[in-house]
């Protein structure tokens, strides 16, 4: 029953050597289902469920053309019947879809299709167009399949029974080839297709109306009624002489065709219509067979009011986009009459302005006004949205992207092969230096539709609707192969253009003009073009411009990549020179890498969501995942997104800053294996590790300091980066390279309205934040490490085998912090006038406790400081005029380099302006002296004149406070470690060009030496959160069980264990200075951490670090949340996989539930005599005994 | 002017335009190639290729003109076009102060990217729209409030633009494509900026031989399309 046509193209297959090769640019491994899509021109809502050998047979009422059929049994087409969610398809190209099936039988179609177009001969029926399907009785007990149509349910209902035999009816019978059960679970699949899509008729009746056929094939008597939309050519005429086109026989023969064989959705293709579409489309169904032919109808059948809506949506918007549109709208086509008229420029606006909002990725590009406007004349607003839609995604892919890379690559495609087919043009191009690109480059990009005369160019257009891109690049090497003799003597790219110019312009030309022959005179240009085109290069497949394209593509798009960078660097304004070209290439490249991956991470999570949702609700598919898309996010393809949100901003910073690490990971189980792309999908078991949200990377921290530095960032607070954001951000923290500017840029990153004061909460913060940036160790260059001597060895809790100079400074830095809170403490300004005034008073009174070293400024003083039982007077920075007058004196001699900015208070307007003069000169006069301390004895004097007991209106939540920049710079110039970690520690800790190599996150990767600050960090926040000590040291070991640490798990737990209890310790202390000293109301608080080891050190702790700790805490207690999260996902993980398999057990007894009895609308209709249709039994016994199919009005 | 009688020097020069969409490139090069103006020119896609020669009195100048499309997302393509051209006319709307920083933008591109020793021509298109159309380079204020009611859309001063063009080492001109003004007076100062050294590597065998050939591709060009009203200007 084979017929020959088929065998044939079997064994060109066989014999074709690209077989195998992929089809999509963006994907070596496309999935069956872009096949599938790509075959029958579907959405990508459709996937093949089911398949089977079938032959098609065409009743002879059907069959116009001869050929070599046998009339009385009408015609046989022998093929692959397929089955999606909402399609039924055949097609004579013996593809197939199924899991088992290899790649090349998948990809058969992209072979050579001898004008028949990658789907063949045969059709693709929307489930909804299906009327009725019998299963008929035939003698061998095969599956045989009678279905009836809607076809020309468009027209009103005939009245009587005459009128009836007007509309023929469309009746094909399809025989299935398979064993029983494959044929009965397709017939199944096929009840359950019709069941759901019945619901859809009403959308099928909407966009078939639309339909320039429906009107053609109206019996005359009823062709009253307007006709559809067949674009601006029916008001301002189409293009070219209608008689010359013969417009009238070619409608005469389509409208023979389409009653014969369908219209629309229902039309099946024969060889005849492959014909058809090759002499030239007449005007008025051109757009109807364009929108068949590329799959667009599908796309608007499927969504039928989407144009509508989306103007309706965005009506009065303005964007980007539609300013570029504005631009070209009076200059598309303009030699066009439509569009020098409102009407055609209204419509040009509203498609192409309809299509920047659904894509607003593509936008508008230029030449879509050119390709638009052509589609106009033939095609209504919404017809030519839904093609151009189909355009931008399968038929050009990528031409017009922000970057046109797919212009581009399919320009290299294009020169390869030239230089395959034409090698001594080739050569003769390369010895001239002329560039094929600049020649071919606006046939692709505009379709020819700005090269040839409109009339040529809608003849290409024709045949590239229904064969795919091949059909540009077939064509284009026609024009080069024409012209080859005349390019040869071209030297340089002008006379090369003004060949082809010449040469389009004679397109209607004969092309032998001296022939004696006059049917070969009547042969014009573009008829021989057409011929050339398509048998001298039929060689030139889907699959050869697929192979070429992969081959291409890197390169194509690395060059993309690397002029999109070089720009972008240029072009970050002034505050980017403050970096250097290295690391603003790497913040780039961080920048764009950290967006592509996520965005690759999310799709790939997205696609496993959709897997597991879609299997839970069809049948049998492992596979239903569109991978097309999976390159999404890369520069070279049209960034999808340029903006950094939060979490990508915490991912760069972890790439670059060891800080940003998160200690605690919330996910511990990482399979590498499923993130390598598509080898996961054919396991079950596999899909269900999921991939983690931070890829390979370490996870990133969550810290407060990060919602800050934000923020910060977020210069416009549109709550995402840009690149410059970020570069802007970097340089300023880094590329200065200056302690003031670096302590300034802490300070204002914490004073939260930009008053210039920063009050206890942000003290508190700005300690939390110390500590959480030195928590894996200090950077930079770290100058005269001292032994540790102070708190830490007086506790007595350093253990001889840690004495590392490095984690010496790490523990002198916590002590640095510890000071720094105090400090603060003890210099900040109330916020209350009367406050002022009390400590004024006070402050008459007790005027001269000089002696107490309260800025301990040289090393060794350092740990005394701390240690200083009066170091915790509180602080005020409130000097008498005298004393004034000295600093003043001082900071003229002594600090003449001070930056001007210094001498400038930020706050003179506030409350504390009482004491501005003194704060003035104060500052920048222990900057410089804080480092060469020739006059500590000036400064003690100056700033230590406080009181003790002034500590309780410091800690008292009711008398506000603050400190100001200047207040602030000098606390952290009193301390060295802290001045070193502005200097250098913190501006070094990005590391932009190197980067940081922490492969597992966490600690676990620090080394032996540094392990100790993970713990120390750890211990601290975990104290902050727990409240007690005892407590945060079970949550170390616990995440660090958790975490499975290799062996320096002990000594992070050792270390963790030591500063926590210290940390304990002092914060006892506190606690019991609080109760000593504070107020009545103050005194219950934290009660529970009372169970004090005594201590000699009469640190009067003023609270600070408890509460600095407990506030501090908030990330380590978002990573416990986030864990036990983790846990439970996981614990949900294992139940959506068991959900799955009884879901698959359910499925492949799909069988038994398919015969559901109330299934009245069952379309499958076995014949009752028909023994064993085993699951149907119970549907089909209701009904009477003979085939009768179920008829439903849409 | 395309009439060389007598037998002077000529050599080629590869010119490129380089600028924002619409602000009138093709629209140049159209007044220079052909002398003629189009309100509605269809936008460039990648590049359109023209000639026009133009006569100095030692020597005669071919310019092989390069016009590229502007929208943003053409710019990647640039490089392909740019390649070994000699001289750029970089161009923005006198109207549009976007128009010139993207016109810095390219400057700066082609200072890195391009030959070195490329000249570079910085023009201000779109004079006529401006209060001082009749070509005194007379300075008006910035975005001035009443520049709309006085007819006078400019809103980048000659000052501004011209002290960056001097910055930079660029020749600067502000024209009128559609009147004409100071269109030939650009492409003559580009002729006259290229230093003969460069001429004479350029093109050489190319231009020396150009006699017979070259007249005739030239009179195609020059004498643009068969109908008056087709599109013009397009490559092929």
């Amino acid at each position: 029953m084979l017929n020959l046509s088929s065998f044939v193209q079997k064994a060109q297959q066989l014999l074709d050597p690209t077989q195998g090769l992929n089809l999509t640019d963006s994907d070596k491994n496309p999935s069956k289902a872009s096949l599938f899509q790509s075959q029958f021109r579907l959405p990508d809502s459709q996937h093949p469920l089911y398949e089977i050998t079938a032959e098609l047979t065409i009743p002879p009422s059907n069959v116009t053309q001869g050929g070599k059929n046998d009339q009385d049994r009408g015609f046989h087409y022998a093929g692959k019947l397929h089955l999606s969610e909402a399609y039924l398809c055949f097609s004579t190209t013996p593809s197939s879809f199924l899991q088992s099936a290899s790649t090349s039988t998948s990809s058969a179609f992209t072979g050579q299709t001898h004008g028949g177009g990658p789907s063949g001969n045969g059709f693709t029926f929307p489930l909804s167009s299906i009327r009725r399907v019998e299963r008929l009785h035939s003698q061998n007990f095969q599956f045989a399949l009678a279905i009836t149509t809607w076809n020309g349910i468009g027209q009103d209902a005939p009245k009587d029974l005459k009128d009836r035999k007007e509309v023929r009816e469309q009746r094909i019978t399809i025989q299935l080839a398979g064993t029983r059960v494959a044929c009965e679970r397709f017939c199944d699949g096929l009840k359950k297709g019709l069941r759901a899509a019945v619901g859809n008729v009403g959308k099928l009746k909407k966009v078939i109306g639309e339909c320039y056929s429906e009107y053609l094939l109206r019996p005359e008597e009823q062709k009253g009624v307007n006709p559809p939309d067949a674009g601006l050519g029916m008001l301002f005429r189409y293009p070219g002489d209608p008689k010359k086109l013969r417009d009238r026989a070619k409608m005469r023969l389509w409208a023979e065709y389409l009653r014969d064989n369908g219209r629309n959705v229902t039309l099946i293709r024969q060889p005849t219509f492959h014909k058809l579409i090759r002499v030239g489309l007449p005007n008025r169904l051109r757009g109807e067979i364009w929108e068949l032919t590329s799959g667009s109808i599908y796309l608007r059948l499927e969504n039928p009011t989407l144009y509508a809506d989306t103007l309706a949506k965005h009506s009065g918007k303005e964007s980007l986009a539609i300013d570029e549109i504005e631009k070209d709208l009076n200059r598309s086509l303009p030699e066009y009459p439509g569009f020098q008229s409102e009407e055609g420029i209204g419509r040009l606006r509203r498609v192409l302005t309809a299509y920047s909002w659904v894509n607003a990725d593509v936008g508008y590009c230029q030449a879509m006004n050119i390709v638009v406007a052509a589609l106009l004349i033939y095609m209504s607003e919404a017809q030519a949205f839904f093609l151009l839609s189909t355009l931008c995604d399968r038929l050009v892919p990528g031409y017009y992207s922000t970057t046109m890379y797919g212009t581009l690559l399919d320009q290299k495609v294009f020169e390869s092969l030239v230089e395959r087919t034409m090698p001594i043009l080739w050569e003769h191009l390369v010895k001239c230096d002329v560039q094929l690109s600049v020649v071919s480059l606006p046939w692709f990009l505009s379709l020819y539709i700005n090269s040839m005369p409109l009339v040529f160019a809608f003849r290409v257009l024709d045949v590239f609707f229904v064969e795919g891109p091949k059909v540009l690049f077939q064509v284009g090497l026609a024009i080069l192969r024409i012209n080859g003799e005349e390019l040869l003597d071209a030297t340089d790219d002008g006379a090369f253009i003004s060949v082809l110019k010449n040469y389009f312009a004679r397109l209607d030309e004969s092309a032998h003009p001296k022939s004696e022959n006059p049917k070969l005179r009547a042969v014009t240009k573009f008829q021989e073009l057409m011929v050339v085109a398509f048998k001298e290069f039929s060689g030139i497949t889907h699959s050869t411009i697929t192979e070429l394209r992969l081959k291409n593509k890197d390169a194509v798009l690395n060059n993309i990549e690397s002029f999109a960078k070089r720009t972008a660097i240029r072009n970050l304004g002034p505050e980017s020179k403050l970096l250097s070209t290295d690391e603003l290439g790497a913040v780039y490249d961080r920048f764009y890498g950290v967006l592509y991956e996520r965005q690759q991470r999310d799709l790939i999570i997205k696609q496993e969501e959709a897997r597991r949702a879609k299997s839970n609700r069809i049948s049998r598919i492992g596979q239903v995942v569109d991978e097309g898309n999976v390159e999404k996010g890369r520069v070279g393809l049209g960034p999808s997104t340029s903006l950094m949100d939060y979490d990508a901003f915490r991912e760069f910073l972890a790439g670059i800053a060891k800080w940003a690490v998160s200690d605690s990971p919330t996910q511990s189980r990482r399979d590498t294996g499923s993130s390598n792309g598509g080898g996961f999908y054919n396991s079950f078991r596999k899909n269900e590790s999921s991939v983690s949200p931070w890829g390979n990377g370490p996870e990133p921290a969550d810290h407060e300091f990060l919602r800050r530095l934000f923020r910060k960032w977020d210069f416009d607070s549109s709550s995402a980066l840009t690149l410059q954001n970020v570069v802007t951000g970097l340089a300023r923290i880094k590329g200065k390279r200056d302690i003031m500017g670096t302590i300034n840029y802490f300070f204002e990153l914490h004073d939260d309205d930009g008053d210039g004061k920063v009050d206890r909460e942000g003290i508190l913060r700005m300690s939390e934040a110390l500590l959480f940036l030195s928590r894996r160790g200090l950077e930079g260059t770290l100058d005269r490490p001292t032994a540790p001597n102070g708190m830490m060895t007086e506790g007595g809790m350093v253990t001889p085998g840690h004495e590392v100079p490095d984690q010496s400074i790490n523990e002198r830095f916590l002590g640095s912090v510890s000071a720094f809170i105090r400090r603060c403490f003890e210099y900040a300004d109330p916020d209350h006038p009367n406050n002022q005034n009390t400590q004024q008073e006070q402050q008459t009174q007790t005027t001269s406790r000089q002696e107490d070293n309260l800025i301990s400024i040289d090393d060794d003083d350092a740990a005394q400081g701390l240690a200083d039982p009066d170091a915790f007077a509180i602080g005020d920075d409130d000097d008498d005029f005298d004393d004034e007058e000295n600093d003043d004196d001082l900071l003229g001699l002594e600090s003449p380099t001070a930056s001007p900015r210094m001498a400038k208070r930020p706050d003179t307007a506030t409350p504390s302006s009482l004491q501005p003069p003194s704060s003035l000169h104060l500052d920048p006069s222990t900057a410089p002296s804080s480092i060469s301390n020739p006059n500590d004895e000036d400064q003690r004097r100056r700033v230590s004149r406080q009181q003790s007991e002034k500590a309780n209106i410091a800690l008292d939540p009711n008398n506000p406070l603050h400190i100001t920049l200047p207040t602030f710079r000098m606390v952290v110039l009193a301390d060295e470690l802290l001045e070193q970690f502005f200097e250098s520690s913190f501006p070094c800790s990005f590391h932009l060009v190197e980067g940081i190599n922490m492969s597992t996150g966490g600690s676990s990767s620090t080394s032996g030496a540094s392990s100790g600050y993970g713990g120390l960090g750890n211990t601290f926040s975990n104290i902050g959160f727990f409240g007690a000590g005892a407590a945060g040291n079970n949550a170390q070991q616990g995440a660090g069980a958790g975490r499975g640490l290799r062996g320096v798990l002990d000594n992070i737990v050792t270390d963790g264990m030591r500063v926590a209890a210290e940390v304990r310790r002092r914060m006892e202390e506190a606690q019991r200075e609080l109760e000593k000293n504070a107020l009545p109301g103050q005194q219950g608080r934290p009660g529970a951490n009372r169970n004090g080891g005594d201590d000699e050190d009469d640190d009067e702790d003023d609270g600070g670090p408890v509460e600095g700790l407990s506030l501090g805490g908030g990330h380590n207690s978002g990573s416990a949340a986030g864990g036990s999260a983790a846990g439970s996902v996981m614990d949900g993980r294992r139940g959506s996989g068991q959900v799955r398999s009884s879901d698959r057990d359910l499925l492949t007894g799909a069988d038994a539930e398919a015969s559901d009895p109330t299934a009245e609308v069952s379309q499958v209709q076995q014949g009752s005599g028909v023994p064993g249709g085993s699951g149907n039994g119970a549907g089909s016994s209701s009904v009477p005994a003979k085939v009768v199919g179920v008829e439903f009005d849409g | 002017m395309a009439d060389a009688n007598t037998p002077k020097p000529s050599s080629s020069v590869k010119l490129v335009l380089l600028g924002e969409a619409a602000v009138g490139k093709s629209s140049l090069v159209l007044r220079f190639v052909n002398n003629d103006f189009q309100e509605n020119k269809e936008p460039t896609i990648g590049a359109a290729f023209l000639t026009q020669k133009c006569n100095l009195p030692t020597r005669t100048i071919k310019f092989e003109i390069w016009d590229t499309a502007g929208q943003e997302r053409f710019a990647s393509l640039a490089p392909m076009y740019y390649r070994n051209a000699q001289a750029a006319l970089v161009v923005y709307d006198l109207t549009k102060p976007t128009s010139l920083i993207k016109a810095k933008h390219w400057v700066a591109e082609l200072q890195r990217q391009a030959s070195p020793g490329i000249v570079i021509a910085l023009v201000g298109n779109k004079l006529d729209l401006t209060s001082d159309s009749a070509g005194s380079a007379e300075v008006s204020g910035d975005g001035d409030d009443n520049a709309e009611d006085s007819g006078d859309a400019r809103k980048i001063s000659t000052e501004e633009a011209k002290t960056y063009a001097e910055e930079e080492g660029l020749l600067f001109f502000e024209t009128s494509a559609k009147t004409g003004h100071n269109v030939t007076e650009v492409f003559t100062a580009i002729a006259n900026a290229i230093p003969e050294t460069s001429l004479k590597s350029a093109r050489g065998p190319g231009a020396s031989h150009a006699g017979a050939s070259r007249t005739e591709e030239q009179r195609v060009n020059l004498n643009g399309p068969r109908d008056p009203n087709a599109k013009e200007g397009c490559a092929c």
